[in-house]
């Protein structure tokens, strides 16, 4: 072995060493610094090919233009009205809960951002999306669409966040079965949802874990977030159907089909300020066979079915 | 300088490899698996650079790609957000992974000086499938124990296919950047035959 080979060797095991023993938070920085450098590159391919993508599709005439723009006010306007009854709605219902002794609900901000580049990795479901910290996102902050909960941020820089997508293994969410929404709090069939990382099916699914073995589920329920206390996800996020259930000795599992089309995302909304929403924390719970979820707290509700509404201050 | 030149288009060329790999969408028919770009890249800079450049490969690799890959996530997930946030496995580890691989495969240098073109395919599948697989211990050892789905040697063994398959377009391509850039590969020195 030559000289250069062997202080090259030396030179790359200090480096690694270096690097292994980094502390959790410059390891983060790190990331956030290669994101951050990276962002720009994808942003540009990402705008580049929505471009070509969009020429491909083929250039509108004036008419059409004109009834896609008139459409667009006429969809606006009902927007703007609908946004102004729930407005009046939440504030009413404020009202109430605030004579009833309750904690108010929050109403939440919505920011809106684009997806510029997907995992490169073949065991994480993540994608980077197009503001960070400069926008006023956080890590752990709910990522949604109008079809339903898409996930949740995690690593945040200046200008571009990443965002776990719900099909990952790592993204845990506590979830009712539609149906039991009006039942008592402990009557609610609940679950702890998460994806799966070696999914036998060529499109993504979601395993809902911890039922209860007495459970009457049908395939087509709808799955809905259950917005534990102190928790990520507020309630009544849609996260999508029951495609199957599996008995299992303790417990029931079901296999859901997620209400968002994740490999066609394109834009979605972060949630601000549900962890100001959420009622005084309780104990954290581990959901067993038995007992599925935490006990819940007066929360946000969002639905999909009813999105979230964003109001200027986006506060309580 | 040439060597500098000829190193410095092989980073980029990694470097770039590494950002868009998340341009290529999982194939569905194909257990989800992925094409994977970088190791055919890895792959052959491990062959014809010198050693302290096939490590310093290896190590921007490894970097940025724990880098653009490594989750740092709560523990407890939904229930406790006050609790810091730690990556999945620490970052570093996918540059000792890439350094072996990188240094297992320069060990064929002296045949791939040769004109043994096809060590460059066989390693680039082979350093695709370590990769993935070593990569899936390292996260799954802990919370489940070693599992092994029919899916999951699917979504190793394919891509290590489809890394082969690029080796040889990429080949090509930094053969004629290396002519163009006047860049000739050291050879060993050769005893000589009996």
């Amino acid at each position: 072995m030559s000289r250069t080979s062997i202080i090259a060797l030396s030179a790359f095991v200090v480096l690694v060493v270096l690097v292994l023993t980094m502390r959790t938070t410059a390891a983060q920085n790190l990331q956030r610094w290669v994101l951050q450098l990276v962002r720009p590159i994808n942003k540009a391919t990402t705008s580049t090919a929505s471009q070509l993508d969009a020429f491909g599709k083929g250039l509108k005439t004036l008419d059409q233009l004109e009834r896609e723009v008139r459409d667009l006010r006429v969809d606006n306007e009902q927007l703007r009205t609908a946004n102004e009854m729930m407005n009046e709605k939440i504030a009413e219902n404020n009202r109430l809960r605030d004579a009833l002794g309750f904690k108010q609900r929050s109403n939440f901000s919505l920011i809106p951002a684009r997806i510029i580049a997907r995992s490169a990795s073949t065991w994480w479901s993540t994608v980077q999306i197009d503001r960070g910290e400069a926008d006023g996102l956080d890590s752990d902050m709910p990522v949604v669409t109008d079809q339903g909960l898409v996930g949740k941020t995690t690593t945040v820089a200046a200008n571009t966040a990443y965002v776990l997508l719900i099909t990952d293994e790592n993204c845990k969410v506590s979830a009712y079965v539609e149906g039991s929404g009006d039942m008592p709090v402990e009557a609610r069939v609940k679950g702890l949802i998460s994806g799966e990382r070696i999914a036998e099916a060529s499109s993504p699914e979601l395993s809902l874990n911890f039922l209860p073995k007495t459970a009457q589920i049908a395939e087509g329920q709808k799955v809905f977030s259950y917005g534990v206390a102190g928790g990520v996800f507020p309630r009544g996020l849609l996260l999508g159907a029951i495609k199957s259930v599996q008995p299992h000795e303790l417990d029931l599992r079901a296999t859901v089909a997620p209400a968002v089309d994740l490999a066609r995302l394109e834009n979605v909304f972060i949630v601000r300020d549900t962890r100001e929403a959420e009622a005084p924390k309780a104990t954290a719970v581990t959901p067993t066979p038995a007992a599925a979820a935490p006990t819940p707290t007066p929360g946000p509700t969002v639905r999909a079915a009813q999105p979230v509404t964003p109001t200027p201050a986006g506060r309580r | 300088m040439r060597t500098a030149a000829f190193f410095g288009c092989v980073l980029l060329a990694d470097f770039l490899a590494v950002v868009f790999q998340g341009r290529f969408a999982p194939l569905p028919t194909l257990f989800g698996a992925t094409v994977l770009v970088f190791p055919v890249i890895l792959a052959y800079g491990a062959l014809a650079l010198p050693f302290a450049g096939t490590l310093a490969l290896a190590f921007f690799n490894g970097l940025l790609w724990d880098a653009l890959t490594v989750q740092f996530l709560k523990p407890a997930e939904e229930f406790s957000l006050d609790t810091p946030a730690v990556p999945e496995f620490a970052m570093g580890w996918s540059i000792l992974l890439f350094g072996v691989l990188a240094v297992v495969v320069h060990g064929l240098r002296p045949l791939f000086l040769k004109g043994r073109w096809e060590l460059h395919c066989i390693s680039s599948g082979f350093c695709a499938s370590a990769i993935l697989l070593a990569e899936y211990l390292m996260i799954t050892f802990k919370p489940h124990g070693l599992i092994f789905p029919r899916e999951l040697w699917g979504r190793i063994l394919v891509p290590g296919f489809f890394a082969m398959l690029l080796a040889v377009p990429v080949y090509w391509l930094f053969r004629g950047l290396a002519t163009a850039l006047g860049y000739t590969v050291r050879v060993y020195p050769t005893k000589a035959r009996l």
